[in-house]
C-alpha cells in the first residue's frame, strides 16, 4: 500500500513517514503543492495525507484533482487551521476525514487504517488477531466465535489498540481519542485506566490473552501474539 | 442638562437682570428728563413775566389752560415768596384721578406792590410711564425669549448635529467589529477639532489591535506547526527500544504537557476565530436536542465521578446561531459543571423558554465572580483546568447577545444563559 504525505514541513514530514514506514507502508513524501500534483498524477495511492497550507497553492484543490482523477484513493486532511468551514469543504469535496494539526501519530495511524478499512483495498471483512477478531460493519468483537459485550468507548479503545499495534500509547492519546475535546473535563489517566482495566478483563474472561501490557512510565501497548 | 438648555438658562438669568435694572434706569431717567423740561418751561414763563412787567410796568394778561394754570394774587405778608418749586397733586373730574403738577411760585413787584405768581404746569402720569416702560421691557424680554429658542432650535438642529453623530458612533464603536471611526465633517471648529482627535485616537487604537490580533493569531497558528513535530518526535522516541525506566517516564510527562499545551492552543485559536466572527454560517439550533446529545457523551465521565445528573426540559428552544459554538458553548458549560464539582456532588440542568441553568455543588470561588468568565481563570486548583472553558462560554455568548450570570449560594454554583427574547420560539 502506497501512501503519499503531503506536508511543507520537513521534520513533520519525516516524523509521519517513519511512523508509517514502521507499519508497514511505502510512503512518499511532498512538500509542495506542484510537487504533490505531479506525484499524484504518476502514482495511483491508497490513501494520501494532504496538508491544507502548501507553498504554491491549497490543499483543497488537490482534493478535487484527487476526486477527478482518482476516486479511489484515500483522502486525509492534515490541517493547523481548525477551521470549522475547512473541514466542511473538505469532506464535502470528498474528503475521508480531517485532522488538526497538532496531532498524535497513533490517532493518525488509526485513522489512516480506518479509511483503508472503509474503501476495503485488502478485501478484508474482519481484523484477526489471535483468537480476537473484529468485525468492524457490525461493530463487533469475538473471542472464539463468542460475541464480546464492549461498551462503545471500549470497543473504541481496543479498535484503537489494533491500529497501533506493538506500539505504545501514551494515556493522552488513548485520553483524547475516546473523549475528544472533553478530555479535559476527566482526570483522564485514571479513567484511561479504567477503560483499559475492563477491556483486559472483559477479553480474559472470554478466554482471550492478555494483550495490553503496561509500559511503565509511558503508557499501554498491545502486543500482538 | 444639555449644554445648550445650561448655557440657555444662564442667559435668561442674565437677561432678567438686565432688563430690570435697564427698566428701573430707563423710568428713572425719563422720570428726570420730563421733571428738567417742565421746570425749563416753568422758569421761562416766569422769565417772561418779570421781563414783561419791567419793560410795560404793568401785570400781563394771563390765560389758564389744561396744562398750565398762572394764578396771580396780590401779597401783603412781609414775608413773600421769593421763589419756590414743588409738587402738587390736582383732582381732574375728567380723568377722575388726582394728576401730578409742578408748581411754581414767585413774588414779582409792580409799583412797589407785590404780586405772588402761581404757575402750574401738569407733568406725565407716572404711574402710566411705569407702566409703558415695564410694557415695553417686558414685550422685548418675551422677543428675546422667542428669539432666543429659534437660535438655540437651529443650532441644535445644524450645529450641535454633528456632535450628537459623533457621540452616538462612539458609543456605539467596537473595536472588534469596526474599522477607525468614520465620522461627519463638522464647520464648527471644536467639533471638527474633537473628530480629529477622535479619528486620530482610534486610528491608532485600531492599528494597535489589529496588529496585536494578528500577533497573536500568528502565534497560535505557528504554534501548531512546532507543537505537531515536538509531539511526532516524541511520538516516536517513545517506540524506541531499551528506554529505561526512568527515560521512560521523562518522555511521558514531555508527552503529557506538549499534549496539554496543544490543546490549550486550540481553544485559543477557536476563541480568536470566534472574537473575529468567522463563525458565519448560522442556523435554529435545537438547543433541547444538542443538550440531550452533550449530556449523553458525557454520560460515562459523569457517572464516573459519581455525579447526580438531574436534566430538565421544559420547552424545545431554538437558537439562531453556529451549530459548532453552540455544542462549544454546551459542552464547556456541562463541562465546568463536572469539573468544579466534589465527588458523589450533583449536576442540575433546566432548559426553559427564557434560559438555560446549570447548576452543580462544589467549593466556594476563589475568585471574584466578575473575572468568573476571564481567561485562565481557574477556581480551583484542579491543574487539568485550563480556565479558558468560560472564557469560550463568554465570548459566544456575546456574540449571539446571550446573558451569561452566574451565582454562588448554599455550596450551589448557578450559571444561567438567558437567551435574547426574539430568538426563543
Amino acid at each position: 500500500m502506497r501512501i503519499l504525505i503531503i506536508e511543507d514541513e520537513p521534520a513533520l514530514n519525516a516524523s509521519i513517514v517513519t511512523y508509517l514506514q514502521q507499519e508497514g507502508y511505502s510512503c512518499d513524501a511532498a512538500y509542495d503543492f506542484k510537487e504533490a500534483s505531479l506525484k499524484i498524477a504518476d502514482v495511483p495511492y491508497t490513501c494520501v495525507l494532504a496538508d491544507l497550507n502548501l507553498p504554491l497553492g491549497n490543499g483543497l484543490d488537490l482534493v478535487k484533482l484527487l476526486k477527478e482523477n482518482t476516486p479511489e484513493t484515500g483522502i486525509i486532511i492534515i490541517s493547523a487551521k481548525n477551521a470549522l468551514d475547512d473541514r466542511i469543504t473538505g469532506l464535502e469535496l470528498g474528503a475521508d476525514d480531517y485532522l488538526t494539526k497538532p496531532f498524535h501519530l497513533s490517532e493518525l495511524n488509526a485513522r489512516l487504517k480506518s479509511v483503508i478499512r472503509r474503501r476495503n483495498f485488502n478485501g478484508h471483512k474482519t481484523i484477526q488477531v489471535g483468537v480476537l477478531e473484529v468485525l468492524p460493519d457490525a461493530a463487533e468483537v469475538q473471542v472464539q466465535g463468542k460475541k464480546l459485550a464492549l461498551t462503545k468507548k471500549e470497543y473504541d479503545l481496543l479498535l484503537y489498540f489494533l491500529a497501533n499495534r506493538n506500539r505504545v500509547l501514551t494515556k493522552d492519546a488513548i485520553a483524547e481519542h475516546l473523549w475528544g475535546d472533553h478530555v479535559e473535563a476527566l482526570d483522564s489517566l485514571d479513567f484511561v485506566y479504567t477503560h483499559i482495566k475492563n477491556l483486559r478483563r472483559k477479553i480474559m474472561e472470554a478466554g482471550g490473552e492478555d494483550y495490553i501490557q503496561t509500559v511503565y512510565g509511558l503508557g499501554y501497548k498491545f502486543v500482538s501474539p | 442638562m444639555r449644554i445648550l438648555t445650561k448655557t440657555s438658562l444662564y442667559y435668561l438669568l442674565v437677561s432678567f437682570v438686565v432688563f430690570l435694572a435697564g427698566g428701573i434706569g430707563y423710568y428713572l431717567i425719563l422720570q428726570g428728563e420730563i421733571y428738567d423740561e417742565v421746570d425749563d418751561q416753568l422758569f421761562t414763563d416766569k422769565e417772561n413775566i418779570l421781563t414783561y412787567i419791567r419793560r410795560t410796568n404793568t401785570l400781563p394778561h394771563v390765560t389758564s389752560g389744561v396744562t398750565e394754570t398762572i394764578v396771580v394774587k396780590e401779597v401783603t405778608s412781609a414775608t413773600p415768596v421769593l421763589e419756590s418749586l414743588t409738587d402738587t397733586l390736582i383732582y381732574s373730574s375728567y380723568d377722575e384721578e388726582s394728576i401730578p403738577y409742578r408748581r411754581l411760585t414767585f413774588t414779582a413787584y409792580q409799583n412797589g406792590k407785590a404780586y405772588q405768581y402761581t404757575i402750574m404746569k401738569s407733568v406725565m402720569d407716572f404711574d402710566d410711564l411705569f407702566e409703558s416702560t415695564v410694557f415695553a421691557m417686558g414685550w422685548t424680554f418675551v422677543m428675546l425669549l422667542f428669539g432666543l429658542g429659534a437660535v438655540n432650535y437651529s443650532i441644535n438642529k445644524y450645529t450641535w448635529r454633528n456632535f450628537y453623530d459623533t457621540l452616538g458612533k462612539l458609543k456605539r464603536y467596537s473595536l472588534a467589529q469596526y474599522g477607525p471611526l468614520q465620522l461627519k465633517p463638522s464647520n464648527t471648529t471644536e467639533f471638527q477639532e474633537l473628530n480629529n482627535a477622535l479619528q486620530a485616537m482610534t486610528h491608532k487604537i485600531h492599528t494597535d489591535y489589529l496588529n496585536l490580533k494578528e500577533f497573536t493569531e500568528n502565534v497560535s497558528h505557528e504554534i501548531q506547526t512546532p507543537l505537531a513535530i515536538v509531539n511526532s518526535k516524541l511520538e516516536l522516541f517513545m517506540q524506541s527500544d531499551n528506554l529505561t525506566t526512568e527515560q521512560a517516564k521523562l518522555l511521558e510527562e514531555m508527552h503529557h504537557s506538549v499534549s496539554r499545551l496543544a490543546r490549550l492552543n486550540k481553544s485559543l485559536i477557536l476563541l480568536t476565530r470566534i472574537e473575529n466572527r468567522e463563525f458565519k454560517e448560522n442556523e435554529e439550533v435545537p438547543l433541547h436536542e444538542l443538550l440531550t446529545q452533550q449530556t449523553e457523551q458525557l454520560q460515562e465521565i459523569i457517572e464516573m465521578q459519581g455525579l447526580q445528573l438531574t436534566q430538565t426540559i421544559e420547552s424545545p428552544v431554538f437558537l439562531l446561531m453556529n451549530r459548532g459554538l453552540a455544542e462549544v458553548l454546551l459542552s464547556n458549560l456541562l463541562i465546568n459543571a463536572i469539573q468544579h464539582n466534589r465527588p458523589g456532588g450533583a449536576v442540575t440542568i433546566t432548559l426553559t423558554i427564557a434560559n438555560l441553568c446549570i447548576q452543580n455543588t462544589g467549593q466556594p470561588l476563589q475568585t471574584a465572580p466578575d473575572a468568573f468568565f476571564g481567561r485562565f481563570v481557574s477556581g480551583s486548583t484542579n491543574s487539568g483546568s485550563l480556565g479558558i472553558g468560560l472564557a469560550l462560554v463568554n465570548k459566544i455568548c456575546a456574540i449571539y447577545s446571550l446573558q451569561p450570570s452566574y451565582t454562588y449560594q448554599n455550596e450551589l454554583h448557578t450559571l444561567c444563559i438567558s437567551f435574547p427574547e426574539k430568538s426563543s420560539k
